[in-house]
């Protein structure tokens, strides 16, 4: 689910479950978690998606099938600690998004320190139409994008294109087709790693100070979407969604 | 009426009616912030707070508006003095605080190259304006340096998010690049055209109620942390340890050669 390789300092990890657009499965989370915490010594990371899509979010036929909610509570606690992990590895993030980064693939963005995606890619949250909170990113969001635009990306379903991501920020790099932002993104991490001495590192944790997300702030955004899995409304519209009960 | 207060020639004050203008004189280093330089622009910071002036626009003499800080003072091999790194960016953050506590509207007009510390001084400013050839960035990690000193104030300007962009990839962007990432506010198609954009942005500014114009400044700063001296400073000592490395000092002496 999760593959990793290491090219002259670069970590690159990729999201390996091409066949299901790269969702989001608890164990996947976890893998993608132990690839981060493991390489400490990165100087760059680059997390792109394998097949035709960088990440569809959580896995929501999983979710439907586990009506108890643990599912959803897996996956939620797993990405809270993903993008945590992400912020705090001392290494620039690069995160490459072709074809759609939607709902828990688009909170990845949270975790990254520049984004790099195809004009026609398609971005967002369209989560609360499932009944599920998109809190447990708010404070990811709200330490990177402006806070006017975080609160209309979080509360409107709709996807935007990465053309439209570029101009509010939320994409920092276009390309015009979606086969190049594999390549575009792994070059950035790469002139990054290829930087000298410790400015790269000391800025990024510098610029995590000024800008710093708490882990009460990180916890009460996990603790608000917590506090509404498994409640009818998500149950009935995950059910709707996929047909089953 | 113009006013030309008594000034060091490291920079020149020029005071007509409501609009302000210091110009940074040291063309033949690109406009680099040396001591010299430092201390004649608190000076005439200091001057200009108290004149009648509503607005401040700052500007380079030649062709660039600031290559950043001067690399020979702070190339420990050239300078031989250990600690003129941490005082040149401890006066640099003390000049951006005092830069922004002005109650004049301040306008940075980016003639040519804005480099590092000289195009985090645009940042502090409330409004930016360059033309579409001017360069503007911030390469200090391409040197193994950290832009921690004005990193507050890009942040401030830029947004979280492409400020982080914007000083981890380093390197140099041109005037439009600058505006379609919010780094320049107004942009003149080119640098013939900058004066007179530059001139019509002062003026249109300081058309304002000189007491409105610097209560909204005032608030906007108490809202978005600018008073936060600490922060600032704690950004220069950051700056200075990370130069003073030997693979910084190395990667520096290495640019100087070429």
């Amino acid at each position: 689910m999760i593959e990793t390789r290491d090219e002259s300092g670069v970590l690159i990890i990729e999201l390996a479950r091409a066949d299901k657009r790269n969702a989001m499965l608890p164990e996947m989370l976890e893998l993608l978690h132990d690839a981060i915490t493991s390489n400490t010594d990165a100087l760059a990371i680059a997390i792109l998606g394998q097949g035709k899509t960088f990440c569809a979010g959580f896995d929501l036929k999983a979710c439907a099938n586990d009506p108890s909610g643990d599912t959803m509570r897996a996956l939620l606690t797993g990405l809270s600690k993903c993008v945590r992990t992400l912020r705090q590895h001392p290494a620039p993030v690069v995160l490459g998004v072709h074809g759609a980064a939607v709902a828990g693939g688009c909170a990845l963005l949270g975790g990254a320190d520049i984004v790099v995606a195809d004009r026609h890619a398609k971005l967002g949250y369209p989560v609360v139409k499932i009944g599920v909170s998109p809190a447990v990113s708010s404070p990811f969001m709200l330490a990177s994008m402006r806070p006017g635009i975080v609160r209309t990306r979080l509360l409107d379903t709709d996807l935007i294109d990465g053309e439209h991501a570029y101009k509010l920020g939320m994409v920092h790099e276009l390309c015009d087709a979606p086969s190049d932002v594999h390549d575009r993104a792994v070059e950035i991490a790469e002139s990054i790693a290829s930087k000298p001495g410790s400015g790269c590192r000391e800025t990024k944790r510098w610029l995590n100070e000024i800008c710093a997300v708490s882990d009460e702030q990180a916890n009460a955004g996990l603790n608000a979407s917590l506090e509404l899995t498994g409640n009818d409304e998500e149950r009935e519209r995950l059910a709707a969604l996929w047909g089953e009960s | 009426m113009t006013n030309t207060p008594a000034t060091s020639s490291a920079v020149l004050l020029k005071i007509e009616e409501r609009v302000a203008t210091l110009t940074i004189n040291r063309p033949d280093a690109r406009n680099a912030m040396s001591v010299e330089i430092l201390d004649a622009m608190h000076d005439a910071v200091d001057e200009i707070k108290d004149s009648a002036s509503s607005v401040l626009v700052i500007t380079g003499a030649g062709r660039a508006f600031c290559a950043g800080m001067d690399l020979k003072a702070v190339l420990i091999e050239l300078s031989g003095d250990a600690g003129m790194g941490e005082r040149l960016l401890t006066r640099l953050a003390e000049l951006t605080l005092k830069i922004r506590g002005l109650p004049q509207v301040t306008v940075a007009s980016v003639n040519g190259a804005a480099v590092g510390g000289g195009c985090g001084l645009t940042c502090v400013c409330d409004v930016t304006i360059s033309h579409s050839d001017a360069k503007l960035g911030f390469p200090e990690v391409d040197l193994g340096i950290c832009p921690a000193v004005i990193a507050p104030w890009v942040v401030k300007k830029l947004g979280p998010g492409v400020a982080r962009r914007t000083m981890l990839m380093g390197g140099i962007m041109s005037g439009e690049q600058a505006y379609e990432i919010g780094l320049v506010d107004q942009l003149a198609p080119n640098r013939d055209a900058l004066e007179s954009l530059t001139n019509n942005v002062a003026q249109r500014l300081a058309s304002g109620g000189p007491k409105a114009l610097s209560a909204t400044k005032r608030l906007l700063n108490e809202l978005d942390g600018s008073f936060d001296e600490t922060l600032v400073l704690k950004g220069a000592k950051l700056s200075a340890s990370v130069l003073a490395t030997p693979e910084a000092q190395a990667a520096l002496a290495a640019r100087m050669k070429r």
